[in-house]
């Protein structure tokens, strides 16, 4: 493979606090287009917060190391204008918002980034078109647009919507963070045919998994391990395979 | 002479009371025009439109159908009347019913209601307010007799004109025969310096329904006494309250529900927004009385508040004198949901705009079961516009 001389993104020497707990620790890690990472690493290791902190999370405080997002310093930018440059965030455990039905909140997100790029509005009946097709792919019933964001959702039919919105969005680096928790099988087909769908050249996925099942379905190029805020090691996809045959206590002792 | 309800009376501590001082207490001289330059709102159809100016009935802007369940009486007429439909009178001492002895003292007509049994009734009525405080006070009143088996629907605006500090002192005098349903929808959209004061009584009888839902946007200073009686077994009072107090404002409410009978319910629910300094106050009390048994008793209070120098009161009170009750209460007051809040600016949202949403998806709870198709999305935009954010809402909005 040829190094792209302009990374998605390039993390370097990252470090972060949470509530005083210095959580990051030095974390570097280089995602170029077309490139599927994942990250795996025991409970507690920062996966979580390494994917808020991306994705303009407040609350989080940034104590040394740099951040770029398509040659821009990424850290610097509230979260809306990240989502904007073709961030996002798959979250882990999608907020319910009442009274605010999917199908709004999906346009006006669409419509917030044609307008950052200085393109007009979506055509109504273009994007309902466009919307169904990708239900359909997430085997998702069309009432689900007219009710409340993930209101009364299940935990599957949240995480669904999670990769409904990516798709509909079509980012250019989606940071998926532990989409799979709480999938059954079926729905983990369901969601990884999604997240494949959207592979392509210019874009980049950051799959931070504590599984490696998702990985049987998304195949990805590099899988690193995180324990303690940062990453001890990195492999192919085989590094996940024997993570999971020797647990990550095999991966503590080596680190 | 009746003593007006100062801060110190038990009910009445976050009401504005300031413009009730410097009002004047007569009523406003009839208005011999012809009410020109009136911006009402549209017709809804089907509804009847009975029109009062500073508290005058206005036949020039009315259109009362054929054959009306509606009509006017004088006050003395009407008291007879009401008085008459009561299985038990109800009272009406003390400071929270002060200024209803007003009304009916200095007032003029009634808008006498009165729908016979199993009759259906639409009934549209717009209170405009056009004169000054200096010049006097509107009185508007209204009686709602609904016969048994009737079904009653009746939609009550406040409006003002020309910006205004007029004061409306209303009271409102309803009671439901068994079976009946009365839908009442009151939206209070009086001008910003206007000052909005009501008194509200129900008396429910058996199997009776009463539904109301209140949307409180205008006025500089708002109060609403509305005190309900669940008077026959199985009596029900729906009681959904949505109000947004910008600027300076202050919206006060105290409602009571009395549970007098057996297998009485009530449902009631408030969602209240403050943003700048606007201040609301919701003093909500549940009496279940020995003669209740089976009462059934929900309510949720919650309120936002998005200024910095904000405040809103949520007081929720439960008297409880028998033990076969089931009671379901809660009140909060909070700020926008930095979770929520954070979802919509990672999806590129920008803040502004997700700010007014969460303020939207909070309230719509409370105006989501007014069930006029035409008044809801009235509605709807007039609390997307006291949002100040009608673009921010476009597609939210609408049937």
């Amino acid at each position: 493979m040829s190094a792209s001389p302009n990374p998605l993104l390039k993390i370097e020497n990252l470090s972060a606090k949470v509530g005083g707990k210095n959580v990051v620790q030095g974390l570097s890690l280089t995602l170029k287009a077309g490139e599927v990472h994942a990250i795996m690493g025991p409970n507690g290791s920062g996966k979580s917060t390494l994917a808020y902190v991306l994705a303009g999370r407040p609350g989080y405080e940034i104590t040394g190391g740099s951040v770029e997002f398509l040659g821009k310093d990424l850290l610097a930018m509230p979260a809306e204008e990240r989502a904007r440059a073709g961030m996002f965030l798959g979250f882990q455990y999608p907020v319910e918002i009442p009274g605010v039905n999917n199908v709004y909140l999906l346009k006006a997100a669409v419509n917030a980034k044609r307008k950052a790029a200085g393109l007009p509005e979506v055509d109504a009946y273009e994007f309902l078109q466009l919307v169904r097709g990708k239900m359909k792919l997430m085997q998702m019933d069309e009432s689900f647009l007219s009710r409340g964001v993930n209101e009364g959702f299940s935990g599957g039919e949240k995480k669904r919507n999670e990769i409904l919105q990516m798709l509909v969005l079509e980012p250019t680096l989606a940071v998926l963070d532990e989409t799979d928790s709480g999938l059954d099988i079926d729905a983990l087909k369901v969601v990884a045919r999604g997240v494949n769908s959207l592979r392509s050249a210019e874009r980049g996925v950051l799959l931070i998994t504590h599984y490696q099942r998702l990985l049987d379905h998304i195949v990805p190029d590099h899988v690193h391990v995180l324990t303690r805020g940062k990453i001890v090691r990195s492999g192919d996809k085989t590094l996940a395979q024997e993570l999971e045959k020797r647990g990550y206590d095999w991966v503590l002792e080596v680190a | 002479m009746v003593t007006l309800p100062t801060n110190r009376d038990e009910n009445w501590r976050y009401a504005n009371l300031r413009p009730l001082a410097k009002a004047r207490i007569d009523a406003v001289a009839a208005n011999t025009s012809s009410n020109p330059a009136i911006a009402l709102p549209a017709p809804l159809p089907k509804y009847e439109q009975w029109v009062f100016v500073d508290g005058r009935f206005a036949a020039n802007l009315s259109h009362p159908a054929p054959n009306s369940y509606a009509s006017l009486l004088n006050a003395r007429d009407a008291g007879e009347e009401f008085a008459a439909m009561l299985d038990a009178a109800i009272a009406t001492e003390g400071p929270d019913f002060a200024l209803a002895r007003v009304n009916g003292a200095r007032g003029d007509a009634v808008l006498h209601i009165a729908p016979p049994d199993g009759a259906e009734a639409l009934i549209e009525v717009t209170f405009v307010a056009s004169a000054e405080a200096s010049a006097g006070t509107s009185y508007p009143r209204v009686q709602v007799h609904a016969g048994r088996g009737s079904h009653v629907r009746v939609v009550e605006r406040h409006i003002s004109t020309g910006g205004a500090d007029s004061m409306v002192n209303a009271a409102f005098d309803l009671a439901l025969r068994a079976d009946a349903t009365l839908d009442h929808c009151r939206l209070q959209n009086a001008g910003d310096r206007a000052s909005s004061f009501d008194t509200l009584t129900a008396h429910v009888g058996e199997r009776a329904s009463y539904r109301l839902r209140t949307v409180t946007l205008g006025g500089l200073s708002s109060r609403s006494t509305i005190l309900v009686k669940l008077a026959g077994r199985a009596a029900r009072c729906e009681f959904h309250a949505a109000s947004i107090a910008n600027g300076t404002q202050t919206h006060d409410m105290f409602a009571e529900i009395t549970h007098a009978a057996p297998d009485t319910v009530t449902r009631e629910l408030y969602r209240g927004i403050a943003t700048d300094r606007g201040k609301l106050g919701f003093n909500g009390k549940m009496v279940v009385r020995e003669s209740a048994p089976g009462a059934d008793s929900e309510q949720s209070l919650k309120t936002l508040l998005t200024g910095a120098g904000a405040e809103a009161s949520v007081r929720p009170q439960l008297e409880i004198y028998t033990d076969r009750v089931r009671a379901q209460h809660g009140a909060t007051t909070g700020k926008l949901d930095d979770q929520m809040l954070f979802y919509l600016l990672s999806r590129g949202i920008d803040r502004r705009q997700a700010q007014t949403l969460l303020q939207w998806a909070f309230i719509e709870d409370a105006i989501s079961r007014v069930d006029c198709a035409e008044l809801r999305v009235e509605i709807e935009q007039l609390v997307a516009a006291q949002l100040n954010e009608v673009s921010a809402l476009e597609g939210l909005l609408g049937p």
